[in-house]
């Protein structure tokens, strides 16, 4: 009983409390401690095993337990991305050709999946990014669940990438797995034949390498503001605000002065330049060659990579 | 013009308390939260002295001073600070000192700027705050660490510096959730002066607490919940000799227990002897007064060598074990 | 010991609000992210700053927009020369050298910029003739009366405006060699700034920095305090939590609205010394200037109070944050493109703008027909695309009357929503159990 309530400090009068008969509330247990002899499993299992948690925790119990606001929200825009392979299908069953040309896969809208401004990339995809980042490494510093994980055999590059792969993949369902949809609701809904498919499947390729840009970069940027901040929903506003406020000013200074300078600043705008050229669009961006655009996206993603390791690396292994 | 009494109507008058009602007042209070019950039916006064405010984690301590304090409104019954609804009503904490229990504080304050800034919050101008944040922080001895910052403050300096914000309008009601969590003995004893000599001067003291041994230190009154309920109010040892079904026993160190257990046996109020080992002898008994009034006697008249007297379960330890364990009042 | 007070908490209000005031203000200065989020607007408004300052010292080039101060057949007179001596400007053995008397070559910069724009709007007559042919291009050459007259309004050599009721604004149908090449470089510098002024104020300052410092600074104000549980401190005073919102709120305007002032007075000071003009300062953009940082004052207030109460209703409240951003986003948007759309009047930012543009109005009262003078260009040169930046970004405000009645009636309006949302804040921070 004493062990349950407090310890007795020195006490001048201090009782001798023995206590014959058994004590009624509370068992004290013998333990003896074994080393353990086995073998540790392999590291890519670790790795899963974190990867899993934070995977599985988006629909089921028991794993990271996303809040409900952002596993709502990615469902809204997993549907909303399967706009175009809806109408694609669509124009197939009732046969419109005005539809067709205007949803079917083309180089214009293979694109516009990935890369459009409106509204895939100023309410869906951004959003959805600032939703999974925002607590994911925060929480952990917030609350000193970090210890969780550095004080088993887990290296700290393990614990940031694995997180960085589940905000990825999440990502990826939307982003991509609707990209392999309507390109698979073009096929099944017109019908069309490896002909066409050996045609396309390049530029799908093309998109599809856009699309992981962009959830590099979105998952970069975001996880180095969740390494810098405690709160919960300041890095994900913060990624949101990165990524449509530079691209307001880009806008700004374009109209203003016809410069196209500042759009190397905006993301959004540098992936849009690069994922143009390599999709085979028409470029919008003039004034200057793609190669700066690439530049500047490496350069943004080193920045970020490299803040979020050198504070993950300094991660205090408790409460900070 | 915004609702600034948050009373629903425009106070214009001063508030006033209540003289003829006590400090606290709870009738009938409880507080759900869903299915769960937090507190139920509890309803007790208390008006002076220090009271202490005993349970395990979970019984509901905290949830009764946050009813008191306003944070919360009770699902039924009547919470009365100075015969005042604290709900939505701010008025009665010019009498009320509060030590919440959260550990976080500004660390980037001074003791000094923390309780002088709060002071004003009474409406003190600037000068008045800083001339009674010298004199709180003194009453709690951190006058010579007052303009330290509060983050370099240990957890005990940390606790008498919220002590201190809360004495610092002068009240007549200080509510202390939890004071003595985590800090070290030094630290526990300052507080524990300080909250007794609160009381002396007359104030209503309220402590929670579930370091038993330490609110036995500070006061005789107690408070008892468990599980939402109240056990028990009132004298501890008053609360111990109700308990007369459960018996009393006396632990006695003796150099030839065998000896004396003879002589004791005797007694009509024992009902009952035993040896834990050879040395010691336990008596029972139902009436832990009359043995006691009968003990000495024995054992100086029959030359009896002892070295200890003493009652195990006659401290707040037992008490909460009998009465958690099933048996209430 | 004190002397008695009585208990009222209406009593010393001042010296709460100051309390609070003062202590929220401090606590903004101890966190990184506060200097981070006002460093980082500084760094992003300047930049356009910067290249502002960049294009305005590169300076405009003049263009000779009707091509006359070319010389094609290479005899040493511009074409615009031979023009006006009637000989062919692409031979070379014809030209103004040969007539008697014989007359010297003119340099081709008298050929550039030579014919600007006299067009004025007077009185209200739905179709108006006005413009004048500075340099005799089409007066004097012997062309017949249709030639001179291409707009067909019976008059010869003039540009005609005509009011489009629908559209709500003037057409310009210019006759040829009218007001056909005006000084570029002038009206490119004075369009440019007037655009940047307008900008950088309405995008820039009212909705970068007086909606996103809010959303960073204003949001956890209550919200924060609730979570780690130093609320209570502040709670268990004699003090309504009404009280505590706003003064809260007064803490954090404590140190955006200096920042604002200091920001735009420097933007202002700039923008003064390197715009175009007579004298060494812009002075009469001051109005605008201070309407800039008023405007945005007055919008981060507001959004203060709502983020704030947004904060306090919901644990993820700045979640909701998230579309009424989008959509005043938007709203900026169509307060550029449509100014009197009813559709504003939903929006904290339309109100805000129209001070902005009522500023414009009062301080630049000619700016319509300045715009409309760019439109008379018919290729989409230097005039043309600066005219269209200006367009874009001044509106006139859009309830109508006066510039100051409109900026009265947007203030006024602009307190009673930052009141509301004060209300329902603290409204709702009343009702909640802490914790």
């Amino acid at each position: 009983m004493e062990a349950a309530w407090g310890s007795s400090e020195g006490d001048e009068d201090l009782t001798a409390t023995q206590v014959a008969e058994p004590v009624t509330t509370g068992h004290v247990f013998e333990q003896v401690y074994k080393p353990w002899k086995g073998t540790l499993n392999p590291r890519w299992m670790r790795n899963w095993a974190i990867l899993r948690h934070h995977l599985l925790g988006i629909f089921k119990k028991g794993h990271r337990p996303w809040g409900m606001p952002t596993r709502l929200f990615i469902l809204i825009v997993f549907i909303a991305s399967l706009s175009d392979a809806a109408l694609t299908l669509l124009s197939g069953l009732i046969g419109d050709g005005s539809l067709h040309q205007l949803w079917g896969i083309s180089r214009d809208n293979l694109y516009g999946h990935v890369l459009g401004f409106f509204p895939r990339n100023v309410l869906y995809y951004p959003i959805v990014a600032a939703l999974l980042v925002g607590s994911v490494i925060s929480e952990d510093r917030q609350h000193g669940t970090s210890a969780l994980y550095f004080s088993r055999p887990i290296t700290r590059f393990d614990y940031v990438g694995m997180k960085f792969v589940s905000v990825a993949i999440i990502q990826s369902f939307v982003v991509l797995l609707t990209l392999t949809l309507y390109y698979f609701a073009e096929i099944i809904a017109l019908g069309r034949g490896w002909a066409w498919i050996m045609d396309t499947f390049p530029l799908f390729l093309a998109a599809f390498l856009s699309g992981m840009v962009l959830i590099f970069t979105y998952t970069s940027i975001g996880l180095a503001l969740s390494s810098v901040s405690k709160g919960k929903f300041f890095p994900g506003i913060g990624l949101l605000s990165i990524v449509l406020g530079t691209k307001v000013l880009a806008i700004l200074v374009s109209t203003l002065f016809d410069r196209e300078i500042l759009y190397l600043l905006s993301p959004y705008d540098c992936m849009a330049h690069v994922g143009q050229t390599i999709i085979g669009t028409q470029p919008t961006y003039d004034q200057y060659s793609w190669t700066w655009s690439l530049a500047s996206l490496v350069a943004m993603n080193g920045i970020a990579l490299y803040t979020l390791s050198a504070r993950v690396s300094s991660m205090e292994v408790t409460r900070e | 013009m915004p609702d600034f009494d948050q009373e629903g109507k425009g106070q214009t008058q001063a508030w006033q308390p209540d003289l003829s009602a006590p400090a606290v007042l709870l009738e009938g209070v409880s507080k759900s939260y869903g299915r769960i019950f937090a507190l139920s039916n509890i309803t007790m006064a208390l008006n002076g002295g220090v009271t202490g405010v005993l349970g395990m984690n979970g019984a509901g301590k905290s949830t009764m001073f946050k009813l008191l304090m306003g944070k919360l409104k009770p699902s039924q019954g009547k919470v009365r600070l100075f015969g005042t609804d604290p709900w939505k009503n701010p008025a009665p904490y010019a009498r009320v000192g509060f030590v919440p229990e959260h550990e976080k504080m500004y660390d980037w304050m001074t003791a000094h700027q923390f309780v002088s800034t709060f002071a004003r919050l009474n409406g003190l101008t600037r000068a008045e705050a800083m001339l009674e944040a010298d004199r709180v922080l003194n009453f709690v001895g951190l006058a010579d660490v007052a303009h330290k910052k509060i983050g370099q403050y240990s957890k005990g300096m940390r606790q008498r510096a919220k002590i201190a914000h809360a004495l610092v309008n002068d009240p007549e009601l200080i509510i202390l959730d939890e004071p003595l969590q985590g800090c070290d003995p030094l630290a526990r004893t300052t507080i524990m002066n300080v909250i007794r000599e609160l009381g002396r001067m007359g104030r209503t003291v309220i402590v929670s607490s579930h370091i038993l041994q330490e609110i036995e230190r500070i006061t005789e009154q107690i408070v008892i919940l468990h599980n939402g309920r109240l056990l028990a109010l009132g004298n501890l040892h008053a609360i111990r000799e109700k308990l007369d079904q459960i018996p009393h026993r006396i632990t006695i160190e003796a150099d030839d227990a065998k000896a004396l257990a003879k002589d004791v046996i005797d007694m009509d109020e024992v009902y009952g002897i035993s040896f834990p080992d050879n040395k010691n002898l336990s008596i029972q008994t139902h009436n832990l007064g009359a043995i006691h009034a009968q003990l000495p006697a024995a054992i100086v008249n029959n030359g009896h060598r002892i070295h200890t007297i003493d009652n195990p379960d006659d401290d707040l330890a037992s008490i909460l074990g009998y009465l958690t364990s099933g048996g209430g009042l | 010991m004190m002397e008695a007070k009585p208990n009222t908490i209406y009593r010393a209000l001042d010296r709460k609000a100051a309390a609070i005031t003062e202590f929220t203000m401090r606590q903004y200065r101890t966190k990184a992210s506060t200097w981070v989020v006002l460093g980082v607007g500084l760094v992003a408004i300047s930049l356009v700053m910067l290249i502002y300052v960049d294009v305005m010292s590169t300076g405009f080039e003049s263009i000779d927009n009707d091509g006359d101060s070319e010389d094609p057949d290479g005899d040493g007179y511009p074409t615009g020369q031979e023009n006006k001596y009637g000989t062919d400007p692409y031979m070379a053995d014809s030209n103004p050298g040969l007539l008697t008397p014989s007359i010297e070559p003119e340099p081709a910069s008298n050929y550039i910029d030579e014919d600007g724009f006299d067009i004025s709007i007077s009185g209200t007559a739905s179709t108006q003739s006005t413009g004048y042919d500075d340099d005799g291009d089409c007066r004097e050459s012997d062309r017949t009366n249709s030639q001179q007259d291409t707009n067909n309004n019976g008059i010869v050599c003039d540009v005609e405006l005509r009011y489009d009721r629908y559209q709500g604004e003037w057409e310009v149908d210019a006759d040829r060699y009218v007001d056909e090449d005006p000084d570029d470089a002038a009206y490119a510098a004075e369009a440019t700034h007037m655009a940047f002024v307008l900008g950088i104020g309405k995008m820039g300052f009212v909705l970068l920095l007086g909606m996103f410092l809010p959303l960073f600074l204003a949001t956890g104000l209550i919200r924060e305090e609730m979570n780690d549980g130093t609320m209570h401190f502040m709670l268990a005073k004699p003090i309504a939590r009404t009280e505590v919102f706003l003064y809260r709120i007064l803490g954090y305007l404590g140190i955006v609205w200096p920042y604002f002032i200091a920001i735009g007075l420097l933007f202002a000071l700039i923008s003064g010394f390197v715009g175009p003009s007579d004298s060494f300062f812009r002075f009469q953009d001051l109005g605008v200037w201070l309407a800039i940082i008023f405007a945005t004052m007055m919008a981060s207030f507001v959004y203060g109070m709502l983020f704030c109460a947004l904060g306090t209703m919901w644990r993820f409240g700045i979640v909701l944050a998230i579309p009424f951003a989008a959509w005043e986003l938007g709203m900026c948007i169509v307060s550029m493109g449509a100014p009197e759309a009813a559709i504003l009047r939903f929006s904290v930012i339309g109100w805000a703008l129209m001070i902005v543009d009522a500023a414009a109005v009062i301080v630049w009262p000619n700016m319509e027909l300045f715009i409309l003078q760019g439109r008379t260009m018919d290729d989409f040169g230097l005039i043309w695309t600066t005219s269209n930046a200006l367009n874009f970004f001044y509106s006139k405000p859009g309830v109508g009357g006066s510039g100051l009645v409109s900026a009265v009636f947007a203030t006024v309006v602009l307190l009673v929503q930052g009141a509301v949302f004060w209300f329902i804040g603290g409204a709702i921070f009343k009702g909640k159990e802490i914790e």
